[in-house]
């Protein structure tokens, strides 16, 4: 193990960039893109949401990913990163939840709607609540490893069988957000996609960072006992 | 490994037949859900298919948790997990023994329930239960190869029981929501639509995850401990 | 029959092992001794092949059928007769013994009375003297004993020492981790010494320095090491 851990600074700097970029995307949400019409301005609501519940998916692509990387080779490297990408699903995914719902709220009068992106969310928010529940068991290091790595992948396996069956369930009652496949004008396209982009980049140094912040969460484990082992 | 697993699935069953309570408790547990629930209707008020089929696979799905659970602490007195990786046999042997164990009392069980859901809830028995006995035996799959992935987790502490439930139920929604489309059909006078694409949807459910299961086993029940 | 070449193992930061080197030889029985906590349990547990080394190579000579591992817990289940315990065990052995020789093993180590019995029931000693059938049953070529004797009554221990000698004679390579060096020492060939996360002594028994001034305290407190 190196005894001076010493880490480069451009996850930091790709998150100002993000940060800057979202900046950016605010002049084409709210000047670019036009109003529409049946929702009015809360509609753009939907400019955060989107990109919320995308890399809420992406993040539990990651920890799945990651999961199978632990497994095959052991290094620890590849279960900080699960335990990042696992972490960032839920809390994204709860923010999509919110977002979701107040859409839902403003399109439909009801807080909850059982559109099946809402409810691959949902489902999402429950997996990965499990699997913070796991890692968070007093266990050994590479057993809690193990088992999230198992409960990774079986949880975004799960994701696309939700995803379908929401769909086959609602579809004699199509309460769907309609302007998400359809009617989007090319304007509110570009806006929608340049989000999601200026929203992976802080996404990204967000992940990095919390992968270094376990990966120094288990290096001052292992000195404090360290320490404790030598008394 | 057919041998194996089918001895593991048998010495699982006498053992669960000789102390009974354990079973006989995921029993109750699903019949008193069935009853609770029905007096929460209304007087005259007559449940819907979607609801009867809904509380029989959640009485199903209860059962199965606790199932798992027992099944895999059979193991923990003698640490007999030791004793069975040490045998020559591929670990999954042991993972398809108890999916055959938890098969059989889930089965079992559900004989139960489904009678006491005609019963309490005034359920007719619609035409479309050869359907519903299609969706029965692929979404009784799934759980059980899923339970015993999944119960094998478990680290041997008071955290098991509850553990096993906030991880295993949000993964069985798609298999939960094609069940209960199989048991509307059971219950109703009409078909409901789309029944192959739930068939079909199951089916793929139970490719995915009992492969899974099959290699990712031996990192669950293998491991160091 | 048993070769450990540069085995390392830790647990999350602590090192328990470091540069095990051994070999072990047909019809050798050792004795691995060390103070509590030192690892023989861990390092009977990698020779077995139920824990993965961090480092170095473990090599059986015999087949994953003619390895037998006997430790302080007995893999029997409580639910189960003494007939069925080792009817379970056997099948999963790829055994096809007949009732009468399972009746047979079950007479050999005492315990022919009890074949209906429910095992949960078993006093210590018994349900070891019924480890040690289900053992006998499968003439395992390595076997591996961890503290087999806690526990025991005297008849009972006997038994077992009496048996692993017979094995030992058969050409059955034995490590026993000794609780009670005081007893078990006349019948080792050798001394595997642990301390200090590595083999401080392999060699003859004979010759083992620790002999002479073996000291009913160390190593023998009887309690169960990690």
């Amino acid at each position: 193990m190196k005894s001076a851990t010493t880490f480069s600074t451009w996850p930091a700097w790709l998150g100002l960039c993000g940060g800057l970029a979202l900046a950016a995307c605010q002049y084409l949400i709210y000047v670019y893109a036009p109003v529409e019409s049946t929702m009015g301005v809360v509609q753009k609501i939907f400019y955060s949401h989107l990109p919320l519940a995308w890399w809420a998916l992406v993040s539990g692509g990651v920890a799945c990913v990651a999961g199978i990387a632990y497994l095959r080779t052991r290094s620890a490297r590849w279960d900080h990163l699960a335990y990042a990408g696992a972490e960032l699903a839920f809390v994204l995914s709860t923010l999509a939840l919110m977002t979701g719902s107040i859409w839902a709220r403003h399109s439909w009068g009801v807080w909850w709607t059982w559109d099946p992106r809402l409810t691959t969310a949902l489902v999402l928010w429950f997996l990965y609540a499990g699997y913070l529940v796991l890692r968070h068991l007093d266990l050994p290091a590479p057993r809690r490893a193990v088992l999230g790595s198992v409960v990774g992948i079986v949880a975004f396996l799960d994701v696309p069988l939700v995803f379908f069956s929401a769909r086959f369930w609602r579809s004699i009652h199509p309460a769907v957000f309609a302007s998400e496949q359809g009617g989007l004008e090319p304007e509110m396209r570009l806006a929608a996609i340049a989000s999601v982009l200026a929203f992976g980049l802080v996404w990204a140094s967000l992940l990095v960072l919390r992968a270094r912040a376990a990966a120094l969460d288990a290096r001052s484990a292992t000195l404090a006992a360290r320490v404790m082992d030598e008394a | 490994m057919l041998k194996a697993a089918w001895l593991i699935a048998k010495k699982d069953l006498c053992l669960v037949m000789a102390r009974g309570g354990a079973w006989v408790q995921s029993l109750l547990l699903g019949l008193l859900l069935v009853f609770v629930f029905s007096l929460a209707l209304p007087p005259g008020a007559q449940a819907t298919a979607q609801t009867a089929a809904t509380l029989f696979w959640l009485a199903s799905a209860f059962c199965q948790v606790l199932a798992f659970n027992m099944l895999y602490a059979l193991e923990d007195p003698t640490q007999a997990r030791a004793g069975l990786r040490l045998a020559p046999v591929p670990v999954q042997a042991v993972w398809l023994g108890k999916t055959l164990c938890g098969l059989i009392l889930l089965v079992a069980a559900q004989a139960v329930f489904f009678p006491a859901l005609m019963v309490f809830l005034a359920q007719p028995l619609g035409p479309g239960w050869p359907v519903f006995l299609a969706l029965l035996a692929l979404a009784d799959l799934g759980l059980a190869g899923l339970g015993s992935l999944l119960g094998a987790l478990a680290p041997g502490q008071a955290a098991r029981e509850s553990l096993l439930s906030v991880i295993i139920f949000p993964v069985l929604v798609p298999l939960l929501l094609a069940g209960i489309r199989g048991g509307e059909a059971a219950f109703s006078t009409a078909l409901p639509e789309g029944l192959t694409r739930w068939i079909g949807l199951a089916a793929a459910y139970d490719a995915v995850f009992l492969g899974a299961a099959l290699l990712l086993f031996p990192f669950v029940f293998g491991d160091d401990r | 029959m048993l070769t450990l070449r540069g085995v390392s193992k830790r647990f999350g930061s602590r090192t328990v092992l470091r540069g095990i080197d051994l070999t072990l030889d047909a019809g050798t029985l050792a004795l691995l001794v060390g103070p509590n906590g030192a690892g023989k349990s861990t390092l009977l547990r990698l020779m077995a092949g139920l824990l993965a080394p961090d480092a170095g190579t473990v090599e059986r000579g015999c087949a994953d059928t003619e390895l037998a591992y006997l430790g302080h817990a007995t893999f029997l289940y409580g639910g189960l007769t003494a007939l069925e315990n080792l009817a379970f065990w056997e099948g999963l052995y790829g055994g096809r013994s007949s009732e009468a020789e399972l009746m047979a093993a079950l007479k050999r180590v005492g315990l022919e009375r009890f074949a209906d019995v429910r095992a949960g029931v078993f006093s210590r000693g018994m349900a070891q003297r019924l480890n040690l059938a289900r053992v006998l049953l499968r003439a395992p070529r390595l076997l591996l004993l961890d503290e087999p004797g806690t526990g025991l009554d005297a008849r009972s221990l006997t038994m077992l020492r009496a048996e692993v000698a017979a094995l030992r004679a058969k050409g059955t390579a034995v490590i026993w981790i000794s609780h009670d060096l005081t007893g078990d020492l006349p019948m080792a060939d050798r001394v595997l010494e642990l301390a200090n996360r590595t083999l401080t002594y392999a060699g003859p028994a004979a010759d083992w320095p620790g002999r002479t001034a073996m000291a009913p305290a160390a190593g023998t407190a009887g309690g169960a090491t990690c």
